[in-house]
């Protein structure tokens, strides 16, 4: 499975993502989990201890593509050995991979993050599921961080800057290699909100995560929801979303 | 005056930059809000409605599209493509992001250089900032007078609160004013202190009438002005007015 979760900021694309990792990889698979937010956030959700290891330079080196000067892996690393390198390994065996932090003046990690691209974009198919954090709006998902996502997940509230945010995300559609977009309606309090979430954005709404309090709460701790309330009505939502996603990427 | 509002997503910056925007109007200021989001919605919480919110165009997309033949001063770009709301607050979007692989939006209009370059505006501009930390990195060494650093007391949203803070305190780019959202109790309060000690904090306690102003897409200070969200709000609109006092 390859899947990127975006949305405005503060819809639950972490909340989401990070607790969808851990039950994919309950179900077997091999889940890099990885957080391309210069900030860090993924890594509270998934309950792994607060790192900022990126990419580290010893592992890039600066070469020339159609003109330019860039950044790739050093030559004879493999995204999968950089991938079993610098990962961090969280709780269920889920694989964390996070984009070099934001630090310094502007630039400082540039080669981490193209490295970060590498590694994402080069991991093999066979053997490997991954999970995408992407940053909240629509700056990263248009400039093609997504790009190794066969479905995108826009997480969505049922409030109108979410939905305009939806709506927006939405023409992702129409890139060339497009992915297969879909939303999932996120803190819904009526049933009605999920037909909000499918009429405001036009995209096919494949599962709804309702308001929780135990979100909340452990966002305050810092803990993963996962750990803190296993059995909030979010987790059972959220290991729906697993089912159905698996069901929808082995159909051709 | 320049007043930059940063954060998480969803720590809500848009809410608070609209009413302190609106805020600074009513007390006779020329105010500029100024949207600096790529993804942008402060015309929701000001009060523009949905429609009007999602056909702004930003200046960047107008230059691009060369609705804006010869470009003059940024001032004179705001001047033409900002919309007057309620209030009187002129509301201009920097640089929407509305199609898959655009230009580079670090290059010509960003909202680090607007700001920079509006040393002369009369009045007050507020920025509210794209969530995360890119756009305080991109400022280089170029202040503002106060920036607003809004943060629940989440431990997602205090890391970001605590980054931000650093970074404007070693570069010097403006008085810090915390906005602690969404406080619950004294806990939660207790939880922003001990992340940001030192540092002014407003408390804005966590306020359904505002989470209710968001689903149904209005201004919180048109749909419940009297709520004590909405109130503490504008307190800390005129805590930033006043001179700095000690935390």
């Amino acid at each position: 499975m390859r899947v990127a979760f975006v949305g405005k900021g503060g819809a639950g694309k972490s909340s989401i993502a990070g607790t969808f990792s851990r039950l994919l990889a309950r179900r077997g698979e091999r889940v890099l989990a990885i957080d391309s937010d210069p900030m860090p956030g993924l890594a509270f959700s998934l309950g792994v201890d607060r790192s900022d290891a990126g990419i580290p330079d010893v592992a890039i080196e600066e070469c020339v593509i159609d003109g330019r000067n860039t950044f790739r892996l050093r030559s004879g690393l493999s995204a999968e050995e950089a991938v079993l390198r610098y990962a961090d390994v969280g709780p269920d065996g889920v694989l964390l991979l996070q984009l070099g932090k934001a630090r310094g003046v502007r630039g400082e990690n540039a080669g981490s993050h193209q490295a970060f691209q590498h590694v994402v974009e080069g991991v093999p198919d066979h053997g490997w599921s991954i999970v995408g954090d992407l940053p909240a709006g629509t700056r990263q998902p248009f400039f093609g961080w997504g790009r190794f996502a066969r479905t995108v997940v826009v997480v969505v509230e049922p409030t109108p800057a979410s939905l305009l945010s939806g709506r927006r995300l939405a023409r992702l559609a129409g890139m060339p290699s497009a992915p297969r977009l879909v939303a999932v309606a996120s803190k819904t309090r009526s049933l009605g909100d999920a037909e909000l979430v499918r009429d405001g954005t036009g995209l096919p709404v494949i599962g709804t995560v309702p308001f929780d309090t135990s979100v909340s709460d452990g966002d305050r701790e810092g803990a993963a929801l996962l750990d803190q309330t296993p059995k909030a009505a979010a987790v059972a939502a959220i290991d729906e979303l697993v089912s159905t996603l698996i069901n929808e990427e082995e159909q051709p | 005056m320049k007043v930059a509002v940063v954060g998480k997503g969803g720590s809500g910056k848009t809410t608070t930059s609209a009413v302190l925007a609106r805020t600074f109007a009513r007390s006779g200021l020329a105010t500029l809000a100024l949207d600096c989001d790529t993804n942008p919605n402060l015309g929701l919480s000001l009060g523009y409605g949905e429609e009007a919110t999602e056909k702004l165009v930003g200046v960047r997309q107008a230059l691009d599209t060369g609705e804006e033949g010869h470009a003059g001063s940024m001032i004179e770009l705001i001047d033409r493509f900002g919309v007057d709301g309620p209030d009187g607050v002129r509301l201009a979007i920097v640089s929407a992001i509305e199609n898959p692989e655009p230009g580079c939006p670090c290059c010509g209009v960003s909202p680090e250089r607007l700001l920079a370059d509006m040393d002369s505006v009369e009045g007050v501009v507020v920025a509210d900032f794209e969530a995360g930390l890119g756009t305080i990195i991109r400022m280089g060494d170029d202040p503002v007078d106060v920036v607003v650093i809004v943060a629940e007391p989440t431990a997602k949203s205090l890391e970001v609160a605590r980054r931000a803070a650093d970074l404007v305190k070693e570069r010097g780019l403006g008085r810090v004013i915390v906005a602690a959202n969404r406080v619950r109790d004294a806990d939660d309060l207790a939880r922003v202190r001990s992340v940001l000690p030192d540092l002014e904090v407003s408390s804005i306690p966590d306020e359904p009438a505002i989470t209710r102003a968001e689903r149904n897409g209005v201004a919180p200070l048109d749909s419940a002005p009297d709520a004590a969200g909405v109130r503490a709000l504008v307190e800390l609109g005129e805590r930033v007015l006043s001179s700095p006092i000690s935390a």
